[in-house]
């Protein structure tokens, strides 16, 4: 069989599969909506478990090495692999075995194959920006809305001619014979809890958006600084749970966020300048080795205080007053912080609940879920659908690239 | 080997590119071991991948291409030229954009380290020859070790990708842990559901082999040729040859008879999580003591986990256990009373609805810890600290649970010795790397997957075993290795038998072979083992080459003539009024970092030159000493971060050996120490190179030239304390 295998979404599970897949001679269609491949990772800076950074996935037959980063995966340069940048599923109709999927490709302005980012565009226009050092495809990308006589200029003198400012996106149909879905998670935001006033003041913000800040590539060169002004934080309040174990929001526990939180905390109590944090938790859930982040974090001075946030107020000065009920003293405490942190929940990204129906598959509070559960398989959705990484559920990165890699043996198998 | 001459191709990257390309030509055109040289605009697009294809054919395949990173072109280079039918094996490349142009304002400067580097890599091409793909049969049998889900998981998947398999079991009965639990969550279905299937698959699997009461005693050989020692039911020792190893042992409860305040093993209504799982599959709910109802049950949650004095760590599975097994005594009787005491609730994602369900049902929660167990009027007695009121109380129990920590199998650390995977500090198996490559050990071709790795739900290890047979899948090929020869080569006349390359090689790919048939006369001069390495298998690192005290191993790409010739060439303009910093960078992380500090432009001083080795463990004493005959002021070796190694996590530890007997060298002649020094970084912080580099550069300047700087030697001597 020669059909190719339709991949959805190119985070860190869709981009093993894809690899894994292309290894094993089986033709990959990498299909990724937003304008680069990494997913969630690309933001995360340093990733548990190994402190390293976020954006590294494994190497393989075409890449040789243990791993390698998003900028040097070449995913646009390996045999079998064809990746389908700012692209949309549109319909998957057909049976098992022979799906045909309607896809919509954003307009290519910028030829990933011929952009070198010698940077001429960059200086031309703002139009014109690099979304991150390690990008994938490594091309600038293009924001039209930005579109000045600059950019016009820079189409007519680009090196390598790899600028087209009226690209159309363009509707196919395809056929596969299998579809791995990878399609990743979403960060809550978390505007309708009502008591954290999130979206309601800048220094109250999610995990994901901390990460953000931190990371040396930032604009604060990794300095951990309040949004509000750009002035250096130093009391920070996590608070766990956001929207998750909550029968208002998410019933479920995001399983990851715990080892998230006490990851950002160990960063901030052990290599930013005199930074406090404070950590508000039901229950903290490092699991089996992650256990260490939460010695390193008690450690290091972090503190842990077993009860829930009760009030949020801003100061003038754009510090906050937060009173916490702590359920180990059964006492109501008072602190100001500079920047309070949402541990907010993971939920399924958007489009999640029309795949689930297109496809007929079964679904875990949203998440898709395993065709027989009783077999215990879990990346198997579906007849010749399968699925990895935190379209399951939350997951981390190494279970994301278990699960993949799970998913091409099962895809080998159904084809031998 | 003669020195050949390389066509030179450099890039001006579309003319935006900062270098002084009349220089470089010129230059470049001059130099002893360029053939020719071409400037060209875009060597990544297509009429430049036809003008690399004419000029191999022209050069004898011998090329430098100066451009951007390799990281990036190289891919697409060498899928171009496999199309063409072009062997791209001998092309050298550096980087004059991100290491060179995009880092320096002063474009003399910057040109002048492009030529050097050029010039560098001219040398490295001179000596190189061409890699060829090669063919190896193997068998394609793989033993798995364990018959619990994951073993039984991997036998069946593997044998569906047709290999043959034999599953090798030591109980008297397959499917581990998984046979005695009543009901697994989410499902609700019980352990012996989930394995029927499979247990009926495997016995109408004519490729699966089942071995009962067997028991692996060491392993050896290596991928494509194990052979694993194994007694069996009537205690002969026997042996079987194999291909691969599946690693599949599962984990051990444990027993906690030494604390004192439980009881276990003196009381017997007090018992394990596990044990109450077997119990509960038997269909019995009675006192152990004595056979009376169990109303009342207090489960202890974290037995020997998270306890410095036991496991440090989580045992993750044993919340859900407890929450399974009080709905099931629920169910069994809906009147009795179960409470759990713990210290945080873990159970990840839907977990936490069956986690909700038991307080809805009735299960009591209490933060805290059992501080004492006692017998009184024959029924046992339980004194519960709770954390949240701060208070002691006292209860009966009918069942004292003791959700005991999971520990690795007996048996993993001795296998291990023979078997050479690495171990965690926890004693279960240790995986190549954290976050990529979970079911790889650190020996190539024996894959853990399941409990042996760490505790896994039962999904989990299906998806492990799953992950484990693609890997070995994807290492053993069907049987008919196809791959390129490119690693260590061992030259045998020359190994003296030291043994450092088999015992360092990070992923145990040398083995010592006993010389049976030495011809020397004299006993005191034979050799009585000798190394040998499969080059097919090698990780292509070069820490033995580093360690190798005979330069018998040496990398076929890169060996020590090369790297030597490459040093002197990059070092030509070192002199008493240039300081140089010469910089071995691993083409890992490092390379990476690097990269990224020239994507974002960070400036750095452009008295450094840069040079590519596969892995700092590849830096030999030899190798910095050589840098610094030739003039290097300082040297600089960056490095992945520490224990992030990624050829099985030890290449840079062993540079950080040989730079550390480098300074000791450096301070025993004379010189300063500071001069060489060794940096670990990783690219989501990129001033870690700009930093180390600054560093370095700082400490040219300040410590000065070196004795061996033309116009110092013999006039000078650096005054150390």
């Amino acid at each position: 069989m020669s059909n190719p295998v339709l991949v959805i979404g190119a985070g860190v599970a869709g981009m093993t599969a894809a690899v894994e897949l292309a290894d094993s001679g089986i033709k990959a269609i990498l299909v990724e909506r937003k304008e680069t491949v990494g997913g969630n990772a690309l933001d995360l800076y340093k990733a548990f478990p190994t402190d390293d950074c976020f954006y590294c996935f494994e190497g393989n037959r075409w890449r040789p090495g243990i791993r390698k980063c998003f900028y040097r995966s070449a995913l646009i340069d390996q045999p079998n692999i064809t990746l389908k940048m700012n692209s949309e599923i549109d319909e998957i109709s057909g049976a098992p075995g022979q799906f045909k999927v309607k896809l919509t490709k954003g307009p290519e302005y910028i030829h990933p194959r011929k952009c070198t980012m010698c940077g001429l565009c960059l200086e031309k226009s703002k139009a014109f920006h690099l979304l991150s050092p390690q990008c994938q495809p490594q091309a600038v990308v293009f924001n039209p809305e930005k579109t000045d006589d600059g950019a016009k200029q820079a189409e007519e003198e680009c090196p390598t001619k790899a600028i087209n400012l009226n690209a159309q996106p363009v509707e196919e149909t395809i056929q596969v014979s299998d579809i791995i879905i990878a399609t990743g998670y979403h960060e809550l935001q978390p505007i309708n809890v009502d008591e954290y006033k999130y979206g309601k003041y800048p220094n109250i913000i999610t995990q994901l958006e901390l990460a953000k800040i931190i990371d040396p590539n930032s604009d604060s060169g990794g300095v951990l600084v309040r949004p509000s002004d750009g002035k250096p934080a130093k009391r920070v309040m996590m608070v766990q749970c956001v929207g998750s174990r909550d029968e208002n929001y998410y019933p479920y526990c995001s399983k990851i966020c715990c080892i998230f939180a006490l990851k950002h905390a160990s960063i901030l109590t052990q290599e930013r300048d005199d930074v406090r944090v404070s950590v508000v938790y039901m229950d903290i859930r490092t699991y089996e080795r992650y256990e260490r982040y939460y010695r390193r974090s008690r450690e290091s001075g972090v503190e842990f205080l077993r009860g829930r946030v009760s009030l949020v107020q801003p100061r003038e000065d754009d510090t906050l007053d937060i009173t916490v009920y702590d359920s180990l003293l059964n006492k109501y405490l008072k602190f100001t912080v500079d920047l309070f942190v949402l541990s907010s929940a993971l939920e399924p990204p958007e489009g999640m609940d029309k795949l689930i129906e297109t496809l007929g598959i079964k679904s875990a509070s949203g998440f898709v879920a395993a065709a027989d559960p009783a077999s215990e398989d879990e990346v198997v959705i579906g007849d010749h659908i399968y699925a990895c990484g935190t379209a399951l559920g939350p997951a981390e990165v190494p279970e994301s690239v278990t699960q993949a890699r799970a998913v091409v043996s099962k895809i080998l198998q159904s084809r031998k | 080997m003669d020195d050949k001459k390389s066509a030179v191709l450099v890039c001006t990257c579309g003319k935006q590119l900062q270098l002084d390309y009349d220089f470089l030509d010129t230059q470049v055109k001059s130099l002893n071991l360029t053939s020719s040289a071409t400037v060209h605009d875009s060597v990544c697009q297509d009429d430049g991948l036809e003008k690399i294809s004419e000029l191999l054919k022209a050069s004898d395949g011998h090329l430098v291409i100066a451009a951007c990173t390799n990281q990036k072109i190289q891919p697409r280079i060498d899928q171009y030229l496999a199309s063409k039918g072009v062997d791209s094996s001998q092309i050298q490349y550096t980087n004059i954009r991100e290491h060179s142009a995009w880092v320096h304002n002063d474009m003399t400067e910057a040109s002048k380290k492009s030529l050097d580097m050029i010039r560098g890599t001219l040398a490295r091409s001179a000596k190189s020859s061409k890699r060829t793909l090669e063919q190896k049969e193997i068998a394609t049998h793989v033993t798995v070790i364990g018959g619990g889900i994951a073993g039984i998981e991997s036998a069946l998947s593997l044998s569906n990708l047709g290999y043959d398999v034999s599953l090798l079991e030591i109980s008297e009965e397959l499917g581990g842990h998984v046979k005695s639990l009543p009901v697994v969550a989410p499902t609700g279905k019980s352990g012996k559901e989930i394995l029927s299937g499979r247990l009926e698959a495997l016995q109408n699997d004519k490729n699966i082999v089942t071995m009962m009461k067997t028991k692996v005693k060491f392993i050896t050989g290596e991928m494509g040729d194990f052979t694993v020692h194994y007694s069996s039911e009537d205690d002969m020792e026997k042996t079987l040859q194999t291909s691969a190893v599946v690693l599949a042992t599962g984990y051990k409860e444990f027993k906690p008879i030494s604390m004192e305040e439980y009881l276990y093993g003196k009381n017997p209504d007090v018992l394990t999580q596990f044990e109450l799982s077997n119990m509960l599959s038997e269909g019995d709910l009675v006192r152990p003591s004595d056979g009376k109802p169990v109303n009342n049950v207090v489960m202890v949650q974290c037995v020997g986990s998270r306890d410095e004095n036991y496991k440090k760590d989580c045992s993750k599975l044993c919340c859900t256990f407890a929450i399974d097994n009080s709905l099931e005594i629920l169910k069994r009787n809906p009147d009795a009373q179960v409470t759990i005491v713990y210290m945080d609730i873990r159970v990840p994602f839907e977990n936490e609805m069956i986690y909700k369900e038991s307080r809805e049902k009735g299960v009591d929660y209490i933060r805290g810890r059992v501080s004492m167990t006692w017998k009184q009027d024959g029924n046992t007695r339980v004194r519960i600290y709770d954390s949240l009121l701060d208070k002691y109380f006292e209860t009966p129990v009918d069942l004292l649970v003791l959700s005991s920590a999971i520990l690795p199998p007996d048996g993993t650390s001795e296998l291990s010795e023979t078997l050479g995977y690495a171990l965690e500090d926890d004693g279960h198996v240790k995986e190549l790397y954290g976050k990529l490559r979970r079911n790889e050990t650190r020996r190539r071709g024996v894959v853990a997957v399941g409990g042996v790795t760490r505790p896994q739900f039962v999904f989990e290890a299906v998806t492990d075993a799953q992950a484990g047979t693609l890997i070995i899948h994807n290492e053993l090929q069907g049987g008919k290795i196809e791959t390129t020869s490119r690693g260590a080569v061992l030259d045998v006349e020359e190994c003296v038998g030291c043994s450092l390359c088999a015992q360092q090689c990070p992923r145990g790919v040398p083995l010592m072979i006993e010389q049976t048939e030495t011809e020397e006369a004299d006993e005191e001069q034979k050799i009585v083992f000798k190394a040998a390495i499969d080059t097919l298998n090698c990780h292509a690192c070069g820490v033995c080459q580093s360690l190798c005290p005979s330069g018998a191993t040496q990398l076929n790409f890169l060996s020590n003539d090369q790297l030597w010739d490459q040093i002197a060439a990059s070092l030509e303009d070192a002199g008493p009024d240039y300081p140089i910093t010469l910089c071995f960078y691993c083409e890992e992380c490092s390379v990476s970092t690097i990269d990224i500090v020239g994507t974002r432009k960070m400036e750095y001083p452009a008295s450094t030159r840069l040079i590519p080795v596969p892995c700092a463990g590849r830096v030999s004493i030899i190798d910095i000493l050589k840098a610094f005959e030739h003039g290097a002021s300082t040297v600089m070796i960056a490095s992945c971060e520490t224990d992030r190694c990624h050829i099985g996590g030890t290449g840079n530890e062993i540079a950080q050996v040989q730079v550390d007997v480098a300074r000791d060298i450096l301070n025993a002649i004379g010189w300063d120490g500071n001069r060489v020094d060794m940096f670990r970084m990783f690219s989501a912080e990129p001033d870690r190179f700009t930093n180390a580099v600054n560093e370095m550069v700082k400490r040219a300047n300040n410590l000065g030239p070196t004795p061996v700087h033309k116009g110092t030697a013999g006039k000078w001597m650096e005054v150390t304390e």
